[in-house]
This record gives structure tokens, sequence and C-alpha cells, in this order.
């Protein structure tokens, strides 16, 4: 049953995987710009870009470079990367692990964390320590990324020496960026989990439950919180897949060797390959997380319907 | 919602913290600069040097970026090279002969020197390098700079003679630019183009690693052919696109070299944390470019006009934070045959005044075409100001690098909308020929074949230009590149700007590692002082 919903949802996605390299191979090619001046050089003469442009395939009717294209797609050929010169499978594979990691680290911690404010602020609706939790968040939603990456670089890095300013070659480099990264997340969980859980509390089951005499505890970790769920897991599965897109602020904050990096470096060179391939990748992560919290809807409420 | 009253002593209490916690960083800030004026410490002989953009090839042949060719110059040598003032020195080459008729170079190259594969150094490693850029069929990005070779022959072990297809006065100068540095045979035959990720060469350094945007590392070749060097073991480049985290790896000594610095920071970090911060001219020039095809450009009086109305000081102090020399040649001093001219200086009445011969007395209407990066957006903001007040209205219109090749490449010269462009030029072969004929060069050069963005054609300067290129004779391009330069500056096709500066900083313990005017890095001399 369960498995014949997830291979239905599987097949479904080839469809509009398909529609949607369509729309970002004309998105791509149709940014003004040519890469073949861009791969020839700034100081490159006319004929030497013509050249270039032959050699990639550039001068063809733009129909005719999709058919191509997506001929190799499915053979597993996601051609080359115009910039170097090397297979964009191992470009973006290079990348992935790096902002595949940031991504579990920011959102390991920011779910424990925006989960606990969220909860305490609606259980001491109006106290201190709902306004402190509040205004965290807040603070955390409105800090602009880049700025509070400089700020911890000027005080943990250049101040107190205590972890290096970028790269990624130990567990100490994951500390900065991930909670550079993390606090927009964290933020944005707490008031999801604020106000869900607010709207949970004042349900007939909450009442009841505490009417038979179930500590405050039970009442809230047990039977509100997981009923206050669903709006905070689907809130969680779009910044889990857009933390996977790769941050392009914090990676360049950062130097770290990352998608979103890469995205901006290939999106600045017109690297068509590259782009249209992170894009792809992109489109299919989000999907995928999709399915995952459709699923997870089921675990939670079981009155959901898979069907 | 919220109790208002709670709310606001709540944010008073928490700003009134802010303001404290501020104070407390300030004055340990202050503390901090009196204590580390002394000469910084470094463990170990590793060197890390933070560029500020991603690498691209490893293979000379086919880079045209300036970084990638830096991070080359550590592994790979040429026959001849740059010195600091971008003089042109032999390096691989011992010494050579130019025939009379200028066609025929013959080399004679240095002995006893291998590639980091153990292949040895010779007329063949030459002849399979030259003839590589010489084919077109390859399809390198630096063909275009050997492209008048006509065949290249082994004449003995350490002998090479290179014949052109017609004379190019500056081809010395092509072979010293980082296009022309040599690659083991060896590792050609081996790996094919793939040689842009393995590189070998004969350098002081070999390769060790590359991990695309995080970093690629050099280690110390044993068997180098100039005793005593390298001094260092191995050589780290890290990309680091942050300027503000560039600055930050230099200071936590992360870094111990880092390039470039941004301006603004240049001042406040210099003598700090032990580091130090250097300027120096570089060959890069900026001007405006003035398409003289169109109206009012057309007309020379008003392109002096612009020249007489921009102060070129007060430019380099607000824009270039102080750190350039007002441009006052085609060509910045350090490019082989600049010859100084009279700058325009800075005269609002002349403006005025040679605005109203031209016919527009109030001025006119114009736009002004360039990068979309916050040092072009000042440079081009400072100008519109300036021109405000001889009355020329200018409007700015930001592009972003891929827009601008469409824009300004990709239409034909009668029919760009192009009437003022805002760039820079390197000129990477060192000489005046790259820094004219590319820019300035006639209709041969309009976009989108070339870079004659001011649509400049005067047939006494091309006849000239090309003149130039047909002799090898030093005195004879002298003169001619003086006349040239004179004629153009009298034209003033373009409003001259500035020389810029390279800025880079260093911790105060490392000698030898410099910036040349061409903007690209040696580190061949690069030593810790313990």
């Amino acid at each position: 049953m369960l498995f014949r919903y997830i291979s239905k949802r599987i097949v479904e996605l080839i469809p509009i995987l398909l529609v949607i390299s369509i729309l970002v191979f004309l998105f791509v090619h149709f940014i003004p710009g040519n890469p073949a001046r861009l791969v020839a050089g700034k100081q490159a003469t006319f004929k030497e870009v013509q050249l270039v442009a032959e050699e990639l395939g550039l001068n063809e009717p733009i129909w005719k470079q999709y058919v191509s294209y997506m001929k190799g797609l499915f053979q597993g050929d996601f051609g080359t990367s115009l910039k170097t010169g090397r297979p964009v499978s191992e470009v973006i594979a290079s990348r992935f692990m790096p902002t595949f990691w940031l991504t579990i680290s920011s959102m390991a911690w920011s779910l424990v964390v925006g989960l606990l404010i969220g909860v305490v602020s609606a259980t001491n609706r109006n106290k201190w320590q709902d306004f402190s939790g509040m205004f965290g968040a807040v603070s955390g939603i409105s800090m602009p990324s880049f700025w509070l990456g400089l700020l911890l670089i000027q005080l943990f890095s250049v101040q107190l020496g205590w972890l290096p300013v970028g790269g990624n070659d130990s567990w100490q480099s994951y500390i900065l960026p991930s909670i550079t990264l993390g606090t927009t997340v964290a933020a944005v969980i707490a008031r999801f989990t604020r106000s869900s859980l607010m709207d949970t509390l004042k349900d007939d089951f909450v009442r009841t439950g505490r009417a038979k005499g179930l500590s405050e505890n039970k009442v809230v970790w047990g039977h509100a919180l997981r009923n206050a769920m669903v709006p905070i897991v689907t809130m969680s599965g779009l910044q889990f897949g857009f933390l996977l897109g790769g941050s392009i602020v914090v990676e360049v904050v950062f130097s770290w060797p990352g998608l979103g990096s890469l995205l901006i470096d290939s999106i600045s060179f017109r690297d068509y390959p590259v782009i249209q391939a992170e894009l792809l990748l992109f489109a299919l992560e989000f999907m995928l997380i999709n399915l995952v919290v459709d699923l997870l809807y089921g675990v939670l409420n079981p009155r959901i319907n898979l069907d | 919602m919220f109790n208002r009253r709670k709310v606001f002593i709540f944010a008073a209490s928490l700003i009134i913290l802010l303001v404290l916690f501020s104070g407390c960083s300030n004055s340990s800030e202050t503390k901090g600069k009196d204590s580390t004026q002394g000469t910084a410490t470094k463990e170990g002989n590793d060197l890390t040097i933070a560029v500020d953009a991603n690498l691209i090839s490893m293979d000379p042949h086919d880079t045209n970026d300036t970084l990638s060719g830096s991070v080359q110059r550590t592994m790979f040598q040429g026959l001849f090279g740059f010195s600091k003032g971008m003089e042109v020195v032999p390096v691989l080459a011992k010494d050579y002969k130019i025939s009379d008729n200028g066609l025929v170079y013959t080399f004679q190259l240095k002995k006893g020197i291998t590639f980091h594969d153990g292949a040895s150094f010779n007329a063949k490693a030459v002849k399979v390098n030259i003839d590589r850029l010489a084919n077109p069929d390859n399809n390198l990005k630096r063909h275009s700079l050997f492209a008048m070779v006509k065949s290249t022959e082994v004449v003995d072990e350490y002998t090479v003679k290179v014949k052109l297809k017609k004379p190019f006065g500056a081809f010395i100068n092509n072979l010293a630019h980082p296009a022309g540095r040599i690659i083991s045979p060896k590792a050609l035959e081996k790996y094919g183009k793939e040689v842009s990720r393995n590189p070998v060469g004969t350098g002081p350094y070999k390769f060790k690693e590359w991990v695309p945007g995080d970093h690629l590392t050099v280690v110390k070749y044993d068997q180098y052919w100039q005793d005593g060097y390298p001094k260092i073991d191995k050589l780290t480049f890290e990309p680091t696109p942050e300027n503000g985290s560039r600055v930050a790896k230099l200071k936590t000594g992360e870094a111990d070299f880092i390039f470039p610095v941004p301006p603004e920071q240049a001042k406040q970090i210099d003598g700090k944390n032990g580091i130090e911060v250097k300027a120096e001219p570089s060959i890069v020039v900026r001007y405006m470019a003035m398409n003289s095809m169109k109206e009012p450009f057309n007309n020379v009086k008003v392109r002096k006009a612009i020249n007489y109305g921009i102060d070129k000081e007060a430019f380099i102090k607000v824009v270039k934070r102080g750190f350039g020399k007002p441009l006052d040649s085609v060509i910045a001093p350090k490019t082989s045959f600049y010859s100084q001219q009279k700058v325009y200086e800075y005269n609002l009445e002349k403006a005025k005044q040679l605005l109203k011969e031209a016919g527009y007395p109030d001025g006119f209407k114009t736009t002004l075409w360039g990068g979309n990066n916050s040092t072009s957006m000042k440079g081009m903001q400072f100008i519109q100001q300036q021109l405000a007040k001889i009355g020329v209205d200018v409007e700015i219109v930001p592009m972003e690098t891929g827009t601008m090749s469409e824009k300004i490449w990709s239409t034909k010269p009668k029919e760009t909308e192009l009437e003022m462009y805002y760039g820079g030029w390197s000129p990477s072969t060192g000489d005046a020929d790259w820094g004219i004929r590319p820019l300035l060069g006639g209709k041969e050069a309009f976009p989108p074949k070339s870079y004659n963005t001011a649509y400049y054609s005067n047939d006494k300067v091309t006849k000239l230009i090309n003149d130039a290129l047909l002799t090898a004779k030093p005195d004879e391009r002298e003169k001619l590149y003086a006349e040239i330069q004179k004629l153009i500056w009298n034209d003033a096709p373009w409003a001259f700007l500035t020389v810029d500066y390279t800025i880079s900083g260093k911790k105060n313990y490392l000698e030898g590692v410099y910036l040349l005017p061409d903007g690209s890095l040696s580190t061949h001399d690069a030593k810790i002082v313990k």
C-alpha cells in the first residue's frame, strides 16, 4: 500500500521534470549574454569568439540544442562545463556534499532550538519568556545573513581566534556557517511553532486532557504539539529544500565550496550546462522533500489519507 | 497582542545592553591596536594565499584570466618572463637572435633543466609547445598570440628556430606573456586537453591537488634548476570572494598574503595585527570611451571639453581612495614604449568654452555604459556629477558582464547604441601594441571584432600602428609609438582617467611575494623571516 503510493508519486515526477527541463532550458538560454564571448575571454578577437561558438554548438537553433541536451541527459550525460571543460556531473557532485553537510548541521540545531523557543513562547504567552523568544525570532528573521556572518567572523575568528574564517576542512569550520544559516530557519520555525501550538491549545481535546488530570507537560508535549506539527513539518521541509539549494550569501562569505557559490559563478559566466543541471537538481530535491513531508503527515495524523 | 508598556520597557533595556556591549568591544579593539605593532610570528614553512575568485584552468595555453595565470607561474616557466618592473627577461632561454628581415628568431636554451615528471627541457619540448599554440585546430584561448608563427624547427638539442609569417615586432613580449609557458611534452601526450587539471612544468613548485572552489596546493620541487629555491615547502591558494572574509583571513593568519585588498579597508588594516599593505602602480588604464561615430562626440571639441571637465585628482581621491595616478598617455608608464603626454587640466571655463564653440552652449544629454560592480558604479556616478557642471546630462546604464557583451559585442558598428563606455584595460603582453591596437586601432578593431569602444579611426594612426609591428628594432618602434601616442592624445577619443594601483596585504614575516604591474602574482622568491 505504502510502497504503491510511493512508486506512484515517483512515476508522477517524470512528466513534471520534463516540463521543468524545457522551462529551465529556455530560461537559461534567454538570459542576455553570449557564453562564447565569456569563454573566449576578455581580450579575444571576433574570429576566436565565432570559433568557440561553433565548437560549443551555440549556433544551432535552440530546439536542436534542447534535443541534443535531452538525448545526453537520458544517457546520464549532463554535458561539459563551458567554464572549466569538466563534466557537469563531476562539477556538481564535488559541490553537493559540502552543501549537504552544511544543510544537515544547520537544520539539526535550528529545529531543536526553534521548536523549544516556539513551545516555551506559546505556553508562556505574554510573559517575559514569550517576549524574549519572539524578540529573538524577529531579529533572526530580519538580520541579513551576510551581516551576521561577517559579525561572527569578526568576533570568533578575528577577536577571539577560536574558529576559522573559511574553508570546510575541519568540524570547527562548520560552526560559524551553520549558525549563520540556521538562525533564520530557527526563527521561522519558532514563530510557526508558537502560533500553531497556541491554536491547538484552544482545542477541545486539550481541555479534555487537562480535565482528566494529565500533567501540563504531557498535555503540551505529548498531545498538543503532535497535533500542531503539520504546518511546522511543511515549513521545515521548505526550509530544508532552500538550504539544499545552497545559500549563495553564506557560501560566499565563508568561502564554502558548495552549490550556491557554484550557481552564482555559473550564472555570471553563462555556463549553461551547469546552471541547467543545478536548477533541475533543485527542482528534484523539492519534489522529493514534498513527498517525504506528505508521508510524514500520515505518520503524524493517521486521519490524513495518502490516496 | 502584547502589552505595549511591557514591550517598550523590554526593547529599551535590550538597546541599552547592546550599546554597553558595543562600547566594551570598542575599547578592547583600541587596546589591540597598541599591542600588535611588532613582527607577527609564523610556525612552519607553508604559505597560504587568499585570492578573490575561483581558478579556472591550469593549462597556460588555454587561460585568459590573470588569476589562473598567477597560480600557473608557481609551476610553469616560459622562455622569457617579466621582471618586477615589467621588463622582459630571459628565463628558460639563454640568448636569442633575430634575422635582419625580422622573420626568423633563433633561441639558445638553458641546459640541465627537467620537468616535474622527469622529462628534460630541450629544443623539442619548445617546438611541441609552440606548435600546439600556433595550430588553430587546437582551439586554445591564447592561439592569437602565436597565430603569426609559420613553423618551428629543432636545430640541435638546445637550439630552436621560430619562423614567422610576417614580421611581428612584439614577438618576444608574446613569448614572455603567461601563455608562452612551456608544458612538459610528456604530460601533453599523456593527458591531452586534460593537462588543464594535471599541470606539469619546470617551475619551483609542483602540482599537488586542486579542489575547485576550495583550494589549490603546490609543493616544493626538489630538482628545481635554480639553487636555493624555492624557500617555501608548500603553497596553498584559497579563493575567498568576499572582501571582508579575505581581510579577516589575513588578520587571523589563516592567510599570509591576500590580494586584492579592497581600497576602503587598505588604510584601516595597515600596520595592525602584523599586516603590511602595499599599493603600487599597475599597467591597468581606466578610461571613458566616447563613440566618435555619433553626435556630439564626432566633434573633437566636445571630446576635449569632456576631458577638461573631469577633475582627475578628485576622481582618484573619491573613487580610488587615493590609490591611483592620473593617466598621462593611452598606456601606463610601465608598458613598453610609453611616452608621457600633457594631462588635460581640470578647467570648467575651458570646457564650457569648447562646448559653446562646438555648438552645444547648453550642453546635451547622453548615456554612459559600464559594469555593475560597486567600484564601476562609483566611478560612473562621479563622472555624472562632474559633467553635470558643464551642462552634460549623463544617464548611467550599469550592466552585468554577460549583458554588456551582448549589447556591445554582438552589434554592428553602425547600429550600436553605445555613446560613452566606462572601461579598463590591462595589456597582458606589457607591450604598447597590445595596449593600443585592440582599443584604438581603427576600423579593424571596432566591436564586435575587437575593443575599440570609441569607434576611433584615424587613418594616419592606424598606419603607424601597423608599421610599428613590422619592425623588431626597439629604437624604430619607440619613435613610432611616441608619434602614435601624441596623435591619439590630441584626438581625445577617451576621457583619460587613471592608472590603477594593485593593492595587496601580507603578514610582515613574509618576504618576496609581490604583485607585478599586470596584476599577476610572483612567489618565486617567497620566504619566511624568522
